[in-house]
């Protein structure tokens, strides 16, 4: 099968001496969800945003359904963004603004700027977000503005977001790293179920072994930007977990990275 | 025995330096100044007789300072709505994450260090000596000032709370003006508004005192009543407008209350 997401020897460098990411190399097929792991500061952010120019790389090439992303002009580059859904650890949703609303903008990129700035979404889209809502859960939370939510249930919104719009490869930059056990398990199984019902690719950042084994079809390990591991979770042996977590210690304490910083 | 130092050693050096300096600055300055105590002992026997002169309040200029004050009032008001608009844009042009063209964003940054190191009295000074006393000119320097303050506040707010937001409007593929209009301003319209209510408290302080130098409004008033020693509307000026500064402080304190007691909810 044709890889539909294709990365080659990607760097980012911040500043002139942090190196995140140093040549990392990466395919993503369709229907693969796909668990990224390392410690705090191995660069698993950056990946994720390099892929849909969050963040500039420095070098290397990241080909998504056959599009050059790194050298991608503005609207090439909105077009490639709006069929990429991301969640974020911190929700990112418009505290001020409904339930409804937020899942909405997921329809943003595929709107005319007037249309979005005016918020006039499509019937047909609106219904959708419902539905999407309602699958999740939330529908009593529909009306509700962002910030009355609990932690749990806005990454849900956050989900239904990226859901909304209709993309062929989520990102998710730990998605349950500041949520209590049992919400966690809502939100990785909404995420999960979604993606592989609707044949959507994940890659999704994660600091838990055990969390990642659980959903994963391959798990991808990081340490100081370079991929050490990358199989099935069956093949990923404590010794390896070891060795990847191992540079943890090493990358706090002797490059002196602040732990709230790398976190 | 030796004591254990407790402190940090350069922050208790750079303190001690500081007052030092301070210390020896003020001789000289002193004397510069040629700063006479008789001057000021007389001053202090002219203070029971300005006392007394000041608390024959007369009200007849009553109406007169009503219409300055609302004058002041008027000035105030359209020069911060016509610099929200203004502003508004701006900031989101100079804001780090949302800069549509960085260079654009570096000159109209070093444009607004100029324009806030000029003290808004010059302002003012250059409208009045640009289109002559009145109103206009009150509004037209005060806009300067106001502009390059509110710019500053409001790309501030947007690049310290807006960054979450715009991450995830950049992600889902939307434009500039998705920023600016879906994620941004929804997300800090109460800090904006609370700003702005904070800058028309400042601006009309500034338009009382810059009617002194001819920005029309009550300042313009009391600078008459100033220069013919005339004390009884004067004293019944300096407390309209004391009256006037108190409730409005009260009133954007208020209204600060009550949006971030909403933001917390
Ligand atoms: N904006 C930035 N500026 C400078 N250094 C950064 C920035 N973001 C991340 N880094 C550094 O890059 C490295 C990788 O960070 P990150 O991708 O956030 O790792 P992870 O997500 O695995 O914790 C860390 O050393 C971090 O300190
Ligand atoms: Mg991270």
């Amino acid at each position: 099968m044709k890889p539909m997401l294709q990365i080659n020897s990607l760097k980012k460098q911040y500043g002139s001496s942090t190196v995140a990411l140093n040549g990392i190399d990466l395919e993503v097929h369709p229907n693969e969800f796909i668990a990224v792991i390392g410690p705090s500061g191995a660069g698993k952010s950056t990946l994720l945003r390099c892929i849909n120019r969050l963040i500039d790389p420095t070098e290397g090439s990241i080909s998504f359904q056959g599009q050059e992303i790194v050298g991608a002009g503005k609207k090439q580059l909105r077009q490639i963004r709006s069929q990429i859904g991301m969640i974020f650890q911190h929700y990112n949703l418009v505290d001020r603004l409904s339930v409804l609303e937020n899942v909405l903008h997921g329809r943003l990129g595929q709107m005319s700027a007037f249309n979005g700035v005016f918020s006039r979404y499509s019937e047909a889209d609106k219904l959708a977000a419902i539905a999407l809502l309602e699958k999740l859960g939330l529908e009593e939370q529909i009306y509700k503005r962002a910030d009355e939510l609990s932690g749990g249930q806005k990454q849900r919104v956050g989900i239904c977001r990226a859901l909304a719009q209709k993309p062929s490869l989520i990102l998710a930059d730990e998605p349950i790293a500041s949520l209590d056990p049992n919400s966690s398990r809502i939100v990785m199984d909404s995420l999960h179920a979604n993606c592989i019902e609707q044949g959507i690719a994940c890659l999704v950042n994660l600091h838990q072994v055990d969390v990642a084994k659980r959903y994963a079809t391959r798990i991808v390990g990081i340490k100081s930007g370079k991929v050490v591991f990358d199989g099935k979770p069956e093949e990923l042996t404590d010794r390896m977990t070891q060795h990847i977590y191992e540079g943890k210690e090493h990358q706090m304490f002797q490059q002196g990275v602040p732990v709230e910083q790398a976190v | 025995m030796k004591k254990i130092r407790i402190g940090h050693k350069s922050t208790q050096r750079q303190q001690r330096w500081f007052v030092g300096l301070m210390v020896i600055l003020f001789f000289p300055c002193f004397f510069y100044l040629k700063l006479d105590l008789n001057q000021f002992k007389d001053g202090l026997h002219q203070i029971p007789h300005i006392a007394n002169m000041m608390m024959q309040m007369s009200f007849d200029q009553f109406p007169d300072l009503m219409d300055g004050l609302l004058t002041s009032l008027i000035i105030a008001f359209l020069t911060v709505v016509i610099s929200v608009v203004i502003s508004f844009f701006l900031a989101f042009v100079i804001a780090t994450n949302t800069a549509p063209v960085p260079l654009l964003a570096k000159i109209i940054r070093a444009i607004i260090v100029i324009i806030r190191t000029i003290p808004v009295t010059i302002w003012v000074l250059l409208a009045v000596a640009s289109i002559g006393f009145g109103s206009m000119a009150g509004v037209l320097g005060l806009i300067f000032p106001t502009v390059a303050f509110l710019t500053r506040v409001f790309s501030d707010q947007i690049d310290e709370a807006g960054k979450d937001i715009i991450e995830a409007v950049k992600a889902v593929g939307g434009g500039w003006w998705n920023l600016v209009f879906n994620g941004v301003t929804p997300q800090l319209m109460t800090a904006f508004l609370a700003s702005i209510a904070f800058n028309f408290e400042i601006t009309v302080a500034e338009t009382v005192i810059l009617g002194i130098v001819g920005a029309g409004g009550i300042g313009v008033l009391l600078q008459e009543y100033i220069s013919f020693y005339d004390f009884k509307p004067l004293t019944l000026g300096i407390l309209i407008v004391f009256i006037t500064l108190f409730l409005l402080e009260m009133t954007t304190n208020l209204i600060r209350l009550r949006l971030s007691g909403r933001g917390h909810k």
